[in-house]
């Protein structure tokens, strides 16, 4: 902890993560409007003191917007990450404990996965599944899993040959047993930070695909069609642009900065 | 140390990305205010989203293709300035007694852009081309319609139909007649004179570099005379926001823009307004939200009456449209002759909605929800990806709410909304458009006999009246004789109210001011209609050799 | 030697296999095909031609049967035609009987995007060095710092806005660099260095865009990298000996902090071929990206499918000579491999 407070950058990711963790928590109370409520007579209006951040082309308020929006772009990073991680550690456990032929085969899946362009996987399923918030969380998941495949497994490789593993196998301890109370807990920080940086990535893929019509549909709010919303028009209606740019820029480098200093502050070599 | 310096530069570098350069006063070219003379010369640079595929309309199918091969390629017939039939190859054209028999007079001295002469065997060329199954053209089933066809010499082009059909004549506006001796040995399906054709018309093709821009120049064996303007180039910028960026910078000349971009910015930015110019008219074609008739409740017009009431069209039309849009009470363009002007819109009437509910077997629960047999009144709104319908479907969500409807809003990208929703019919309401020709035949889209997957009536519309009226409009060739006909059509789908007709929104024109002659008010066939005779004066020309 | 680069090489057919697989199954995952984008919902078609476009495309055939046909094809080379009604050679060019060359799709849309991501790549792997090792060397330093707030606040920022933000403010307000497109033009009529100055003013701000939100991953990287060397025995040894310490970081430490990048260099490929779509979209550039977004939309299978299967072809090579390239330069390998 103390070391925490010591790197300043990650102490600002971490700042930055949490606040925007609350907003999204406390949409519902902090927020001044519905999201959704229409307004046809105040149209783009300028950010005022009653529309702190302006109004979208359908009178709606950007400010509650954005509070609901973090909802929903924090929620695409968590359950994407957390589908990719699990896939990975799972997998990756596999290949390390058991090498041999079935490692050689998922590290074969891994190395296809990675050489088709990832983006461009996400985006055939995603048009071809339609568009659904759903979909895009478990494509998202789907696609991006092979990372944290390559780190459990190189983990447990180097785990494998410990003396607490081998006595543990010496002891008769069910493979499950060695895997989930050994091994796993020994490989956590790698685990961590690149679940860490798996989100920032989610949240920058959900505002491309939002930029090509292919993301988090209308009416509900997204970081990314709020921008996307707003990208016709940055020369005039310049609030609708700039706050969720900002937004989505603090959050995926309060997270990257947070996963970073992470790893610096739980990489055993520093210590 | 040597690497001192570095940060501050790279925080500026960032910096200076977030600064907006607000509302520029350019001191504008006086030269704009003047009037010019008519000269001819100069280029014209528009954009376009997408790149034309193949610039043989009958197989492309795109807007892009049809957008370019107009300026390549002549039909029969033409519309004029008031949408009334005018000759373009035919000089004049017959008709027989029985009405079945149409005998077109080609005009005479007529040439190809590569100087063959255009006969009535490049007609007669054509029609066997869009008639023959081999052909891969969606078009083809108007002129299947014709039982036989003749040139009996290079001036004459006569067809039979097997009973009078009224549309034949609109038909024959939008056939681009195609030049027999360039494409008789070759397949039409892939070859290569769909990215290098020979026309007739203004213009002909100069080059075309892929994904980047078609450029034409103006033909001197045009039948129709010589354009003033030179040269057409039309770029092509997928994103709308960089075109708009390429507009303001006066990069292109011409784009098509939306509602805000109309009432807000421009009003908003003097420096803008003196160089570019606005143009506004009615758009061909309307939204429109459209009930799964086979499906409970909409098969109950009572329900479909009310939810007619409660959605407040105009609401929509200011909200989504700025106001440039208007209500519709039938399906056709306001202003013309189709167009029934007895019918009035249902008006926004929450209270009448209720009523009509209430008549229907619904009442409001507990929760403020309309309930009949224990089940609330609630669907989906299915909708494509299109911004403007996006937000009408909001809106519409949000009246409804209001009486106690559940409305969801599902936006699904258009192929698979065609092949998973509208084929099978799995879908309750959806917000979609019809794009209009200019015949008021709408044979394919109500007719009941038009329901198998695929067809136009998917919504499953069945009504013996209608079906009778529109067999006998196909058949009717007197003009007010019609008119009656798709009057009293109008009336009784109205009163149905299978769909409720949301609005028909203008189609907006930012035009550099350097471009003249432009009509405005725009005439009824559109201000594109006369580019041809737009011009641009020499001294407002860009300067065409180290520009941009 | 040879026996690893043989067993490399024979890899690469069960993960071609794998591949066209993954794609052509997604593939049909999609329940539209191409006659449902192609003329579809104008009043004036019919389903009967419908019908037809289906028949002529084999669409009708069940699935296994499509992959087996295509398949067949794929090993001659032959990715076939686009569904679109262009018809044009996926691959490509081809000449027709009266010597009209129809190029390909890839074959017109792989240079741009090489060209703009090789582009890209150097500027990354150029700079990230430079940031990376000033990093090292201040390590927590207020240089290091802020160093990697830059790159992270590169990666962080949604490339499109700041594409548009940059547009307007180099290209209407201050016209210094063109908004969009590859050309001017007149790019016709321009000298030889005339075209390659308008070309490099035109690339300037896509490949600035998408070089920024590279930096992040290479340069820490190099950082880390660098951090580890600095710390290693002979490093120590050689400060000791009272070595001049440029000379220490810059020719004996970075030496072997950058060799690993040939690896990444490998797994950037897919990137490298792949294009971005967005990026592509606002500079209005006729890349790999817009096609195969294109593609997707229209259900254009054979583009999409041969997009897929060349990228996915190029990158297996591209891995194989970054590795090969690896084991030569790195003499542990290469004595390890030889044994």
């Amino acid at each position: 902890m103390k070391k925490f407070i010591g790197n300043s950058l990650a102490l600002a990711g971490l700042v930055i993560i949490t606040t925007v963790l609350l907003a999204a928590i406390f949409a519902p109370i902090i927020s001044p409007y519905d999201p959704n409520f229409i307004d046809i007579e105040s149209i783009l209006i300028a950010p005022t003191y009653s529309h702190i951040m302006g109004t979208d082309g359908l009178g709606r308020d950007v400010f509650s917007r954005m509070l609901y929006g973090a909802q929903i772009s924090l929620l695409v990073g968590f359950v994407a990450v957390g589908i990719s991680t699990g896939i990975g550690i799972i997998l990756g456990s596999v290949a390390g404990f058991y090498r041999g032929w079935v490692d050689s085969f998922i590290m074969r899946i891994v190395d296809i996965m990675l050489s088709i362009p990832s983006f461009f996987l996400i985006l055939a399923v995603i048009a071809f599944l339609t568009p659904s918030i759903w979909n895009i969380m478990i494509v998202i998941g789907l696609t991006s899993w092979m990372g944290v495949t390559r780190l459990v497994r190189a983990e447990f490789l180097s785990l494998k040959g410990r003396e607490f593993v081998m006595a543990s196998e010496a002891m008769g301890s069910s493979d499950i047993k060695i895997i989930v109370l050994h091994l796993l807990p020994n490989s956590m920080t790698p685990i961590i930070v690149s679940s860490v940086l798996g989100i920032a990535s989610a949240v920058l893929v959900e505002s491309g695909l939002s930029f090509l019509g292919l993301g988090v549909q209308a009416p509900t709010a997204s970081w990314g069609n709020i921008l996307t919303d707003g990208k016709e028009y940055i020369q005039f209606a310049w609030w609708l642009s700039l706050f969720p740019g900002l937004a989505i820029l603090l959050t995926v480098l309060g997270y990257n900065l947070l996963g970073e200093g992470l790893r610096d502050i739980l990489d055993p070599k520093n210590k | 140390m040597y690497y001192k310096n570095i940060k501050p530069y790279l925080l500026i570098f960032l910096f200076c990305s977030f600064i907006f350069a607000c509302g520029k006063d350019n001191s504008v070219n006086t030269n704009y205010q003047n009037y010019y003379d008519k000269e001819s010369g100069g280029r014209l640079i528009n954009a376009m989203t997408g790149e034309p595929s193949n610039l043989i309309a009958m197989i492309a199918g795109d807007s892009a293709s049809s957008a370019i091969a107009n300026n390549i390629f002549n039909s029969l017939l033409k519309y004029d300035e008031s949408l009334n039939y005018a000759p373009e190859i035919a000089e004049s054209w017959s008709i027989s007694s029985n009405q079945k028999t149409i005998t077109f007079k080609i005009r005479k001295g007529l040439f190809w852009a590569d100087g063959e002469k255009l006969t009535s065997n490049d007609v007669m060329f054509t029609w066997k081309l869009v008639t023959d199954p081999k052909t891969r053209t969606p078009y083809a089933s108007d002129y299947q319609l014709v039982k036989k066809a003749s040139a009996p010499d290079p001036f004459t082009f006569v067809v039979t139909y097997e009973e009078s059909y009224a549309p034949a004549l609109d038909t024959w506006t939008a056939l681009h007649i195609l030049p027999e001796h360039l494409l008789k040995n070759e397949d039409i399906n892939s070859t290569y004179f769909s990215r290098k054709p020979v026309g007739s018309n203004y213009y002909k093709l100069d080059g075309w570099k892929s994904g980047q821009q078609v450029s034409l120049t103006s033909n001197p064996l045009s039948i129709n005379g010589k354009a003033n303007i030179n040269n057409l180039i039309s770029r092509i910028i997928p994103d709308t926001s960089s075109q708009f960026l390429e507009l303001t910078a006066d990069n292109i000349d011409l784009m098509n823009i939306n509602p805000i971009q109309f009432q807000r910015v421009f009003p908003s930015r003097k420096d803008l307004r003196n160089k570019i110019g606005l143009y506004k008219e009615l758009g061909n074609g309307y939204t429109y939200l459209g009930f799964n008739l086979k499906k409970e409740p909409f098969n109950d017009k009572r329900v479909r009456k009310a939810l007619n009431f409660a959605i407040d069209k105009n609401e929509i039309i200011k909200g989504v449209l700025l106001g440039l849009g208007e209500p519709l009470s039938s399906p056709y363009k306001p202003g013309t002759r189709w167009n029934n002007t007895k019918l009035k819109p249902y008006p926004y009437d929450s209270i009448k909605a209720l009523a009509l509910l209430n008549e229907a077997g619904y009442k409001k629960n507990k929760d403020g929800f309309l309930e009949k047999n224990g089940k609330i009144l609630q669907f989906e709104i299915l909708t494509n990806q299109n911004k403007q319908r996006e937000m009408t479907a909001v809106i519409i969500q949000r009246r409804l709410k209001e009486i106690g409807v559940d409305v969801s809003i599902r936006v699904i990208e258009w192929a698979s909304f065609i092949n998973q929703f509208i084929k099978t019919g799995d879908f309750d309401v959806v917000v979609l458009g019809w794009s209009l020709s200019l015949d008021p035949d709408q044979y394919n889209i109500w007719h009941s006999s038009q329901q198998e997957p695929g067809q136009f009536n998917f919504l499953g519309y069945k009504n013996k009246r209608v079906d009778s009226l529109l067999e006998k409009g196909r058949v009717e060739l007197d003009i007010s004789k019609r008119e009656k006909i798709y009057h009293k059509f109008s009336d009784i789908l109205l009163d149905d109210s299978p769909i409720v007709y949301l609005y028909a929104g203008y189609g907006l024109s930012a035009i550099n001011k350097r471009v003249r002659g432009i009509m405005k008010p725009s005439p009824p066939a559109g201000i594109y209609h006369n580019s041809y005779d737009w011009f641009i004066p020499k001294i407002l020309r860009r300067n065409e050799i180290s520009d941009i | 030697m040879i026996s690893y680069l043989i067993k490399r090489v024979l890899w690469m057919f069960p993960m071609l296999i794998g591949i066209s697989l993954i794609s052509f199954f997604i593939m049909h995952l999609a329940p539209g095909d191409v006659t449902s984008t192609e003329a579809s919902f104008n009043p004036k078609s019919s389903e009967e031609s419908r019908q037809k476009l289906r028949e002529i495309y084999n669409l009708d055939k069940p699935v296994i049967v499509q992959y087996g046909l295509w398949i067949q094809r794929i090993s001659k080379l032959d990715f076939g035609n686009s569904f679109s009604s262009h018809q044009r050679p996926v691959l490509w060019e081809t000449k027709d009987k009266n010597g009209n060359i129809t190029k390909g799709l890839i074959q017109e849309a792989l240079p741009i995007t090489l060209l703009i991501n090789l582009l890209g790549i150097t500027v990354i792997f150029s700079i990230s060095i430079i940031l990376g090792t000033l990093s090292a060397v201040k390590q927590n330093s207020w240089v290091d710092k802020s160093i990697t707030l830059f790159v992270f606040i590169g990666f962080a920022i949604p490339g499109f806005w700041l594409a548009l933000l940059l547009m307007y403010w180099t290209g209407v307000s201050n016209q210094w660099l063109p908004i969009s497109g590859l050309h001017s033009l007149n790019y016709q009529n321009l000298t030889l260095f005339g075209q390659f100055t308008d070309l490099i003013k035109h690339l300037i701000l896509p490949v600035f865009v998408s070089s920024l939100s590279g930096l992040a991953g290479i340069s820490l990287y190099v950082r880390n990298g660098m951090l580890e060397i600095l710390n290693q025995d002979f490093i120590v040894t050689a400060r000791s000996k009272g070595l001049n310490e440029k000379k220490i970081v810059f020719v004996h430490a970075l030496k072997n902090a950058i060799l690993p990048l040939i690896t990444i260099i490998g797994l950037s490929i897919p990137g490298l071929i792949g294009g971005s779509v967005i990026s592509e979209s606002i500079f209005a550039i006729p890349g790999m990206g817009k096609l195969f977004y294109d593609s997707v939309l229209m259900r254009d299978f054979p583009v999409i499918m041969g997009i897929l299967t060349i990228g996915s072809v190029l990158t297996l090579i591209g891995n194989l000579i970054a590795d090969l390239g690896y084991a030569w330069a790195d003499p542990r390998i290469r004595k390890g491999i030889t044994k």
